[in-house]
């Protein structure tokens, strides 16, 4: 079955991000399975913070999820509106919006909703993490 | 294939309801069959006459009269929740009994829920 995860629960503040690792490492355990694509949205865009700084004796779920994502090759979108909203930019919109810094961390990338429609239309099932 | 964008967050506490009705009008632009529900708290965003200040967010009531717009005719809601509002609501929605409210659930391929 071909799975895609969409994740809107924050990284901090729920378990979203750190379950649905979970499940999606279940998931490609499983030759029968995959996994199209992650979409990020809401709270859950924390997520790609690249000046997010865990405690070192703390899990880095963002470094988990993007050296999964690539060891697995599966995208991870993150919402470009929700992630604008709350200050996440990649280079190009920090020049878009005539800001100095730019944080998104590297693997994770900034997608229009017309993505997870994608996803969606591309999937045998859409598992929801809040 | 059929969506629906499944409403219960208050259209004050949050951006939930904004960011869904933002996927919502995706799927519409995307010309994919997409229906919405609202119950709970979410049921907020159908009173008439709110005036909300741009401090209390976005005046989210204003885009219902667009959905149609994007092939968005279909809003759901309880008949037992919205007959106890002692309030006018947006009048383009379509009152289900609980049977009805089941069935259609069971209508749609995918739920998002916020």
């Amino acid at each position: 079955m071909n799975y895609s995860l969409f994740i809107t629960g924050s990284p901090t503040a729920s378990r979203a991000c750190q379950t649905a690792l979970d499940f999606a490492e279940a998931v490609v355990a499983h030759e029968q399975h995959g996994i199209q694509g992650i979409f990020f949205y809401e709270e859950a865009v924390a997520i790609a913070n690249a000046l997010a700084m865990p405690p070192r004796d703390e899990c880095n779920i963002r470094a988990q999820w993007a050296t999964f994502a690539k060891q697995h090759n599966i995208p991870l979108y993150v919402c470009i509106a929700a992630a604008l909203r709350r200050g996440q930019l990649n280079q190009a919109e920090a020049k878009r919006h005539e800001v100095e810094h730019f944080n998104l961390a590297d693997g994770f990338q900034l997608e229009g909703l017309g993505s997870l429609i994608s996803l969606t239309l591309e999937s045998d099932r859409v598992v929801r993490f809040n | 294939m059929s969506t629906l964008i499944y409403l219960s967050s208050s259209p004050y506490n949050g951006t939930a309801l904004k960011e869904a009705l933002d996927l919502a009008l995706v799927f519409g632009t995307f010309e994919q069959a997409i229906s919405i529900a609202i119950t709970g708290d979410a049921l907020a965003l159908l009173i008439e006459e709110q005036a909300p200040s741009t401090r209390h967010g976005k005046h989210l009531h204003k885009l219902l009269d667009g959905l149609e717009f994007y092939d968005i005719e279909q809003v759901f809601v309880k008949a037992t929740e919205t007959s106890a509002l002692p309030v006018s609501l947006w009048p383009g929605i379509t009152a289900l009994n609980t049977d009805a409210w089941l069935q259609m659930l069971d209508q749609h391929q995918h739920i998002y829920r916020f």
